[in-house]
């Protein structure tokens, strides 16, 4: 797989997620929130990955994680 | 016009708005923001004696000051907003319980706070925020524009014929109260937006807005309605739901901290068009502009400049030890200023800066609840007035204006003296 970029992976912590909706701000069509007012990912490819990182430093609570190839992305 | 809509009308035609520029309530204080570089640079993190208000006392006898921690750059305030355990927010609580009741969400820590914002929050959800912006926003929008336009003069004072007039309004739109009474409605809700100027009446104000309140929820819960009011009093999350004091405070939470910061803040965007005219013509050249324009025109001029909080343990933050039960001040403001973060154009208003987040809004579970509707709103204000008030500018020989963003802990606009071709 050499020369290929690695995918980011995007979790989110269903525990600390306040539901403000600022991810799906940031970066709509990548987020969105659920029926009970959580956040989770509709399609990673639905928006660059500039929009995605500045909808993890947007969250309020922290709680959207981005790794790549296993390591933190910020 | 109806008749309540004159008398509403008239209620705001009588209403200074300037005079709440005076002395202590936003502070006197007309650019902030090099003092706020001073402190960012030399004491990032500082225990200061400030007054709150001179002569403020119950008897007018003596300033009432409050020993606190202030803290200045952004990281720094982050962490404090975020950390909410350190950090609690009685501090709010006692400011604020006095006149909204000891249930106002933004004096909560956890758990209450978690469970009484899961409950609001779903009324204020982008999503179902949506229904209200062409049936509600855009209408009220339109009619206050109406006004202007129907004098036929070709200028107006966009503080006191608009802005300060729309928030108001939406909230009762949304609120569902019927429009019979919107005049006692905006009464009480101007009195209580205005508690620290004239705090007997802004506390009568509150009283009697919590007595309306009851009557309105008790006719939503027998008969539902497609309205907030509605929402909270049937709104449950694993079975939980907000007892009635709760949605009282929560209730009229909603004039001070949905009203007030939006007139604000809207404010605040148009001086940033009017003052900087090639960025208001990129603005209507390009419409695609306007989200990243409102984020930086609340970056640059947030209308709101602190937050407070108190330390519930010893805490080491930029090398100085808050100790346990001493307030904190988190100027978010001056974090949104931080040249680490937004370089040294940061004092700059610059609606094609590249957009990251901000502060403005606060951080941590106690973000504003309201940041889809305010952006809603400051969407609705701009878009109405650059389409129907063509070549829009400031009124350079208004007499006796030197229109100019002003306070401390509130900004805002003195005024919005324009012209326009009618």
């Amino acid at each position: 797989m050499r020369g290929e970029p690695v995918a980011l992976e995007i979790s989110i912590n269903r525990e600390t997620c306040m539901g403000s909706g600022n991810c799906s701000f940031w970066a709509p069509g990548v987020f969105d929130l659920d029926d009970d007012g959580i956040a989770f990912v509709v399609d990673i490819d639905a928006g660059p990955e500039e929009k995605i990182i500045l909808a993890a430093q947007g969250c309020p609570t922290q709680a959207i994680t981005l790794t790549r190839d296993g390591r933190p992305v910020e | 016009m109806t008749a309540d809509e004159a008398a509403i009308a008239e209620l705001y035609d009588n209403f200074d708005a300037g005079a709440q520029f005076e002395g202590s309530v936003a502070g006197n204080v007309r650019d902030p923001y090099p003092e706020l570089a001073r402190k960012r640079r030399e004491s990032p993190v500082e225990g200061r004696t400030m007054t709150l208000f001179a002569g403020g006392a119950a008897d007018g006898s003596e300033d009432v000051t409050q020993d606190a921690f202030w803290v200045y750059r952004y990281d720094d305030v982050s962490a404090v907003l975020r950390d909410n355990e350190s950090f609690s927010s009685e501090s709010v609580r006692e400011m604020m319980g006095l006149v909204m009741g000891p249930y106002v969400m933004v004096g909560l820590d956890e758990p209450d706070h978690k469970r009484h914002r899961n409950l609001v929050a779903q009324a204020f959800r982008q999503r179902a925020l949506q229904r209200w912006d062409g049936d509600l926003v855009v209408p009220i929008a339109d009619q206050l524009l109406d006004r202007i336009l129907a004098r036929g003069t070709g200028e107006a004072e966009l503080v006191r014929d608009f802005t300060y007039r729309l928030p108001v309004q939406v909230i009762a739109g949304i609120l569902g109260l019927p429009p019979g009474d919107y005049p006692k409605f905006h009464k009480w809700a101007l009195a209580l937006i205005n508690v620290t100027a004239d705090p007997e009446e802004g506390i009568a104000a509150s009283e009697s807005l919590r007595e309306y309140f009851a009557d309105v929820c008790e006719l939503r819960r027998k008969d539902p309605r497609d309205d907030v009011i509605s929402d909270l009093v049937h709104a449950e999350v694993d079975g939980e739901r907000l007892d009635e004091e709760e949605i009282l405070s929560f209730c009229r939470l909603l004039l001070p901290a949905g009203a007030e910061t939006t007139y604000r803040a809207t404010g605040n965007f148009l001086f940033g068009l009017l003052s900087n005219p090639d960025q208001m013509a990129a603005l209507m050249a390009d419409p695609g502009l306007m989200t990243a324009a409102i984020e930086e025109s609340i970056r640059w001029e947030p209308p709101l400049l602190i937050v407070s909080r108190r330390a519930t343990r010893d805490v080491e933050l930029g090398g100085v030890t808050i100790p346990a039960g001493a307030d904190v001040v988190p100027s978010t403001g001056s974090a949104c200023h931080d040249e680490t973060r937004w370089g040294d154009t940061s004092e700059q208003f610059d609606i094609r800066r590249e957009p990251q987040p901000h502060i403005a809004f606060g951080a941590g579970p106690h973000m504003c609840l309201g940041i889809h509707l305010a952006r809603m709103e400051m969407r609705a204000t701009v878009d109405r007035i650059l389409t129907r008030l063509p070549n829009l500018r400031f009124d350079p020989d208004r007499a006796g204006t030197d229109p100019h963003i002003h306070g401390e802990t509130f900004r805002s606009p003195t005024g919005l003296p324009v012209l326009f071709d009618a």
